[in-house]
């Protein structure tokens, strides 16, 4: 409704409305003030929510939900979808897992973890690009072999007893900032970075816009959709670490209904299901949005258990109100 | 070299005139042979007839499944709609409802699942895909946070009649399954709604300024999926006697698996029912021969993840090109 109005607004007074009408359309806007209407809504609620602390320790744990949301967030805009990434963390944190408990060290599990994730991505992206099997059915397999793959690595075991070292990436804190974080951040800003200013960024946006017309005028379509899938297997493996840290062990379930949340936090954020649309600051507040609703929902005494229908019903408001959102706002062509 | 045979292996395809239909009969003897092989017990009357009572649940959604891939959508929400149904059937029976209501009340709720879908999809013309994703956690979240993660299985004796009723030594369901083969048959092969079915799939603009009515057709498609979604949890709950929320995990992979390798296209336009039929025994055949041969669930799935990927590279990597 307030859409509307700015709508109407803008093309009568001119700079100011037309500048609001453009924020309102950047794809980030409504998971941005909707989430800001949250953290004061919980704060009002509950005396504990709004500190520096809780802050972090949100911005923490949704730290491995962000670094895979924000590299499927490329996949998305190339026009395709990754729903493989559940059982992919869980591979890589048990491979990272088995080489930390084996060798010991940091770079070393995280290098296997990287490897396998790249791998796995690449076979993701091969399939799809050569193969020319839809995305959705082959990281649809994908999930189910995997999760196989891990069975027959561990026969069941569960990996326990991660050495020290290794779970710096966890629980190791930089100047009081924790690691996580900081890992975070920095992707974002690397991401944001490559998806704005770098050839490769541009090309994802032009294939997911229109992908006939990136191939009519020239553009590598095929390496471009190969590449961001393997952008996702190497997240997937940061993000594996990062898990390995946090938890100190793995078990053969590790990851499981991860890949909804990610899709969840992609679209919730903004970046539009039928690419082409979309930002890294979108995947990253969709990751912190629901890194707040599932954390505001234990401190307001919501059982665990409705979980996924909470996460479902978000999924479709999210796509509903995109639609609404660019109806409203005439932005489709 | 191998590009060569490749090519030569592609133009053959094209030309041959073998049937998909035959090609998947080969198929499912040689699968029944090394599963015969495997286990002794495999090739008798009484596991044959007993390996009906799984597929028929899965067979039942596979048929819907084919109408929506064939008009290039897709629904993974079956499996967690079959939950739903599930346990509305269960608890609303625990919380007093005499069962005959609480059995209509499960169809109403498989109904108005799949309405719920085709809402999103028809109305706000959004891709299936998203759609049925979110309704994916959607409707099996409702179900675990409405049964509280509890089961329901004191139902009356007769109500086993659904799901453990035998003619002679033909189990019941396979004869509801045989009847919904006919009439989905008859409705994609025999009537108007069948070729706007295909219309769609083919080229939606084109079909649109045929004047297809795209919104209805589908509209009835994902309903009536929800509907054979109902029976099939309705006979599962009776099979199982129970009513949980982890109803049906993975289930949508079955019944998507079957539908692709039996010949549909996933970019729509093409596909049959006897295809999905012959799919559906192949999948059912191996899952049976591999429960006999004591291989885990998650290697089954595991098996069916490659299956299905292998399938439907062999799909469109032997179609010819656009």
């Amino acid at each position: 409704m307030s859409e509307a109005q700015a709508s109407t607004s803008g093309n009568r007074a001119g700079s100011t409305g037309a500048a609001m009408r453009r924020w309102l359309l950047q794809p980030a806007t409504p998971a941005l003030v909707f989430l800001a209407l949250l953290l004061v809504g919980f704060s009002v609620g509950t005396e504990r929510f709004l500190s520096i602390g809780n802050l972090e320790s949100i911005l923490t744990s949704v730290a491995v939900l962000g670094l895979i949301a924000m590299a499927v967030n490329q996949v998305i805009l190339a026009g395709e979808i990754d729903i493989s990434t559940g059982s992919m963390m869980g591979l890589c944190a048990m491979i990272g897992g088995i080489v930390s408990t084996t060798y010991g060290g940091l770079l070393l599990p995280l290098l296997a973890a990287v490897v396998v994730g790249a791998l796995a991505g690449a076979l993701n992206g091969f399939l799809v690009t050569v193969g020319r099997v839809p995305a959705i059915i082959v990281t649809l397999g994908m999930l189910y072999a995997l999760r196989g793959v891990i069975l027959l690595i561990t026969g069941g075991e569960w990996v326990s007893g991660i050495p020290g070292e290794t779970r710096l990436l966890g629980l190791g804190t930089v100047l009081g900032v924790s690691v996580p974080l900081i890992i975070l951040l920095a992707l974002f800003g690397l991401l944001s970075l490559v998806s704005r200013d770098t050839i490769w960024g541009r090309n994802v946006y032009a294939v997911g816009g229109n992908r006939q017309a990136a191939r009519l005028i020239g553009l590598p379509v095929n390496r471009t959709r190969f590449l961001t899938f393997v952008l996702v297997g190497v997240c997937v493996g940061l993000a594996a670490m990062v898990f390995v840290g946090r938890t100190g062990g793995v078990q053969t379930n590790a990851g499981e209904g991860l890949e909804l949340q990610v899709i969840a936090a992609v679209v919730i954020g903004g970046t539009s299901i039928a690419g082409g649309r979309g930002s890294t600051l979108a995947a990253l507040t969709g990751a912190v949005l629901i890194g707040t609703i599932l954390n505001g929902m234990i401190l307001i005494g919501v059982p665990g258990i409705w979980q996924d229908a909470v996460l479902g019903a978000l999924i479709l408001l999210a796509i509903a109100g995109d639609v609404l959102r660019r109806r409203v706002l005439g932005a489709e062509a | 070299m191998i590009a060569s045979v490749i090519t030569s292996l592609k133009g053959y395809l094209d030309n041959a005139k073998v049937s998909r239909e035959l090609v998947l009969f080969a198929v499912l003897i040689m699968v029944t042979a090394v599963m015969a092989s495997l286990s002794p017990y495999f090739l008798t009357l009484t596991n044959l007839l007993n390996t009906s009572r799984f597929f028929a649940e899965v067979g039942l959604i596979a048929l819907g499944m084919t109408l929506i891939i064939i008009t290039a959508g897709i629904d993974l929400s079956v499996g967690s709609a079959l939950a739903l149904v599930s346990v509305a059937v269960g608890f609303s029976f625990a919380a007093g409802l005499p069962l005959p209501l609480a059995i209509l009340f499960g169809v109403f709720v498989g109904l108005a699942a799949g309405a719920f879908n085709s809402l999103f999809i028809t109305q706000l013309e959004l891709h299936p895909l998203v759609v049925t994703l979110g309704t994916l956690a959607l409707f099996r979240g409702v179900a675990f946070g409405l049964s509280d993660a509890d089961a329901v299985s004191d139902f009356p004796a007769w109500f086993d009649y659904f799901g453990q009723f035998f003619i002679g030594p033909i189990p019941g369901q396979l004869i509801v399954f045989i009847i919904a083969v006919v009439v989905v048959w008859l409705i994609l092969a025999r009537t108007r709604f069948g070729r706007y079915v295909y219309a769609i799939g083919n080229n939606e603009e084109a079909a649109r300024f045929s004047g297809v009515p795209i919104r209805r057709v589908k509209a009835a498609l994902y309903t009536g999926t929800g509907f054979l979604v109902a029976l099939a949890a309705i006979i599962y709950t009776s099979r199982v006697s129970t009513a949980r929320a982890d109803a049906g995990t993975g289930l949508e992979l079955d019944a998507i698996a079957a539908v692709v390798l039996g010949g549909a296209s996933i970019y729509g336009g093409k596909g049959t029912i006897a295809g999905t039929v012959l799919g559906l025994l192949i999948i059912a055949t191996l899952r049976n021969g591999l429960v006999l041969a004591g291989v885990s669930n998650t290697w089954q799935l595991f098996m069916l993840g490659v299956l299905l990927v292998a399938a439907v590279f062999f799909n469109e990597f032997f179609r010819k090109e656009e």
